[in-house]
């Protein structure tokens, strides 16, 4: 608890690193929790505007004491953007009403620990990786730009560009399932 | 899948969103192309994809986070 009111305060003070660490430590969590919107609001722009405003309001936020204050704070943060997101689409009464029993059945959320071996494993994979869609996918990795601004920087074609990056993920997925990691457990609450 | 659903669906994979005037950041085009199935698709496949990513960064950052950080004003 002490680490976690530590890192509060500097993410209070401005520390852009101490946030960047928090958001990477609760990311899969909190994006976990969005599930139930995927098919109603790309939850990638909810989950990138919901940390955005979990950084504006942090100088005001106040810890109340028990764990994951930021994290719990967070997933209502990121649950009210995407009910604005989804205002914009014409969601049925039934997609309200499975959405809405889907998030009452969410319990407590928490960060996710890592599996200890995907880093050694992924390193393996990538190694073993066709050129073109190890080129793509390091380029996607790298950078969170424009996917046009991507593929002229590996000199692909847009479509090429993507097509090599969905080879190079499937590659890897089915490269890490042999080595004993699975992703889709990643998919589990 | 077809194929054109696959492409449609590997760019919302990316973490690369545009922002509104405003500042508020936008749905990807392609997203609003895809059916609820593949919207569904491409979550799970985000999930799997930032892992991987946060795996293969020295900092343990996913492109989500990048993209964050880029845009942090206060």
């Amino acid at each position: 608890m002490q680490a976690e009111v530590a890192q509060l305060a500097r993410i209070s003070a401005g520390d852009a690193a101490a946030f960047g660490q928090w958001a990477s430590s609760v990311e899969s969590s909190l994006r976990g929790t969005l599930r139930p919107f995927a098919a109603l609001c790309d939850c990638e722009a909810v989950l990138q505007e919901a940390l955005l405003r979990v950084w504006q309001v942090a100088p005001r936020f106040k810890h109340d004491g028990k764990a994951n204050a930021l994290l719990r704070f967070a997933v209502i943060t990121a649950r009210n953007v995407a009910f604005t997101e989804m205002r914009k689409v014409a969601a049925t009464p039934t997609e309200l009403d499975v959405l809405h029993r889907s998030l009452e059945a969410q319990g407590d959320v928490s960060p996710k620990t890592p599996d200890p071996h995907l880093r050694e494993a992924l390193q393996k994979c990538r190694e073993k990786l066709p050129a073109q869609p190890g080129l793509a996918l390091t380029a996607r990795i790298e950078r969170a730009d424009d996917d046009h601004v991507l593929a002229a920087s590996v000199r692909m074609t847009l479509n090429t560009f993507l097509q090599n990056v969905t080879r190079a993920r499937k590659f890897l997925a089915e490269c890490l399932k042999k080595a004993g990691v699975d992703l889709d457990l990643e998919l589990s609450p | 899948m077809t194929p054109e659903e696959l492409l449609l669906l590997e760019q919302v994979v990316s973490a690369h969103r545009e922002r509104t005037v405003d500042g508020v950041i936008k749905s990807h085009p392609a997203w609003h192309d895809l059916d609820a199935a593949g919207r569904v698709a491409a979550f799970d496949e985000t999930m799997k994809q930032r892992t991987l990513e946060r795996s293969a960064d020295r900092d343990g950052r996913s492109s989500t986070v990048k993209a964050v950080l880029a845009r942090l004003t206060r």
